[in-house]
């Protein structure tokens, strides 16, 4: 008989529950259990998807939006110096490349809900507070600074702000689960947890490929984003200059935007599609077939109105400079609904991009001064983060920072 | 013994070392020692505590070797130590003789089993500080292991001296 490879079961350094017997034990067992395998092999498929950790960026950035994710903010502890920021970063660098690839960490007290990689990320970022703290101004990025106050903010202090970030997604709420919590265990010993805001997208297999998703409101939201892997995505999101420990990095601006859904939902379909400028089951531009068609903004129709409003959303947050663009991963989020049946959702909207004086900011000003769509949307948390660049192994991210 | 530095590579693949059909990679090491970690809690909080380190190691030997004791520059004694049940509790106690790993064999040293012991801490151990082991072994050399300490909850067992 032939030797079956153990491979198939040795998933890893840790044991990864559920290992299945590989492709080669096939012909070790009849047609009837071949095919049984292959069928657990293709249900299990979603977890058994893998993101890169090493690189010359961060990952969890540009990718194909997973189905669940968790921001994490955390402010140091008092007497954390540098030295510490270093060996916090060594953890959290081991744990989130055993994490990554569907490993339990070191001392993990459940190893066993280390179930696979469910394509799971986690980014680390740093806020402007934390510069301060540790007396590293001088390390921070090109524009990187807390946001300027907009009029159409409510922003609460439990939704904003953090000296550090740990952003975690998965395609598995369980798989995210645990190691949000290894990553939290092993960062208490730095810093207390600001805040954590929980959110969604859609689930693997619904949506085509491509960074984008239905919002809450209905509308197709990461349209016209930079695409992946593009020269167009390199030259506005990753930072090529400044200090070392950026160079690969980006910027993130963190939004969290409530939606006022009992009131938008008295709109019909025709006004809603005019306060966005796109058609609700497209996201085509109004006048236009295809999602992705160029927007005509000059179009009027036949009573010589402009055929996208002035008011809309898409012309105000229209590019007017060939680098005012940026790259979003929107999720959802929803905490409930209140006694009236209104229910509490929105985004945790990012952004990420290389320079926030020529990117986010003019865009932002212009839908504060002037968009409909802020009747309904009220941006109620907000932070940004300075994301470190990626490492290679045997690295510590960040190490160039503190060292 | 001759001292052999090893350095921990943080994802080491044990598919590497287990063996597969194939003639074993000359690059493979006689022993494999992959995620080593030192507890941190409560009793590392001050000098003069102790802690239990642990790690996986695999034997790629084709005889036995045994895990007899090792030392540590961050404590005042290193023993290898067990759990056992002693008068009806969980103690740890020394091994006597040490653990021993078969030809191709694994053990894992983990909370409440198996454990490298540091005795006397000669300064609070640090989370996320690299501590510096060597494992004393008989069969094969000594290795030289740097682990991360991270905390953990797990592994309060009471310390029974066995020596009368």
């Amino acid at each position: 008989m032939s030797k079956v490879s153990r491979r198939g079961f040795l998933a890893g350094a840790s044991a990864s529950a559920g290992a299945i017997v590989g492709a080669s034990a096939g012909a070790w067992f009849g047609a009837d259990q071949a095919a049984a395998a292959a069928e657990i092999k293709s249900q299990t498929a979603v977890l058994k998807r893998k993101e890169k950790f090493y690189g010359a960026h961060q990952n969890g950035i540009e990718l194909e939006l997973q189905t669940f994710t968790n921001f994490v903010a955390f402010d140091l502890l008092d007497g954390v110096d540098r030295a510490a920021m270093l060996r916090w970063m060594s953890l959290l660098t081991d744990d989130i490349a055993r994490l990554t690839q569907g490993d339990a960490a070191l001392a993990d007290a459940q190893p066993q809900l280390a179930l696979g990689p469910a394509r799971l990320t986690a980014t680390v970022g740093f806020g402007p507070a934390m510069f301060e703290k540790l007396g590293l101004e001088h390390q921070m990025p090109d524009s990187f600074k807390n946001l300027p106050a907009f009029k159409i903010d409510a922003l609460k202090s439990e939704f904003s702000g953090g000296d550090v970030l740990i952003h975690v997604s998965a395609d598995d709420p369980i798989v995210l689960s645990h190691a949000v919590r290894r990553l939290i265990t092993d960062s208490l010993g730095f810093a207390s947890v600001r805040w954590s805001q929980q959110g969604f997208s859609n689930a693997q297999g619904v949506v085509p490929h491509g960074v984008r998703q239905r919002n809450l409101m209905g509308q197709v939201d990461g349209t016209d984003n930079p695409g992946l892997a593009t020269d167009d995505f390199e030259n506005l999101v990753w930072i090529n200059d400044g200090p070392n420990w950026i160079q690969g990095g980006t910027i993130m601006v963190f939004r969290r935007i409530a939606m006022q859904l009992n009131t938008w939902d008295q709109l019909g379909r025709v006004e809603k599609e005019q306060v966005i400028g796109r058609t609700l089951d497209t996201g085509a531009p109004l006048g236009k077939a295809n999602e992705t068609d160029v927007i005509d903004f000059d179009a009027v129709d036949a009573n010589g109105l402009k055929v996208i409003p002035d008011f809309a959303h898409i012309r105000r947050a229209h590019a007017h400079a060939p680098g005012e663009r940026f790259f979003r991963r929107p999720f959802n989020y929803e905490t409930g609904v209140s006694a009236d049946g209104n229910p509490d959702v929105g985004l945790l909207w990012t952004a990420y991009q290389r320079n926030l004086d020529t990117q986010f900011i003019p865009v932002q000003r212009r839908l504060e001064r002037f968009d409909l769509l802020n009747k309904w949307t009220t941006p109620i948390g907000s932070a940004v983060f300075a994301i470190a660049k990626g490492v290679q192994p045997g690295q510590v991210l960040a190490a160039e920072l503190f060292a | 013994m001759k001292k052999i530095f090893a350095a921990l590579v943080a994802t080491l693949f044990l598919t590497t070392l287990t063996g597969c059909a194939e003639a074993k990679p000359e690059a493979v090491a006689e022993v494999s020692i992959v995620d080593g970690w030192v507890r941190v809690y409560e009793g590392t909080e001050a000098a003069g505590g102790m802690t239990g380190g642990f790690a996986t190691i695999t034997n790629n030997l084709d005889s036995e070797i045994t895990l007899v004791g090792a030392s540590s520059e961050s404590a005042m004694m290193t023993e290898v130590h067990e759990v056992a049940m002693v008068d009806g509790k969980m103690k740890m106690q020394a091994k006597e003789g040490g653990i021993t790993i078969a030809p191709g064999e694994t053990v894992s040293l983990e909370p409440g089993g198996l454990h490298v012991m540091l005795m006397g801490l000669k300064q609070p151990l640090l989370i996320g500080e690299e501590v510096k082991i060597t494992l004393d072994f008989e069969g094969t050399d000594d290795v030289a292991v740097v682990w991360p300490a991270k905390e953990s909850l797990a592994g309060d067992e009471e310390y029974v001296s066995n020596q009368e």
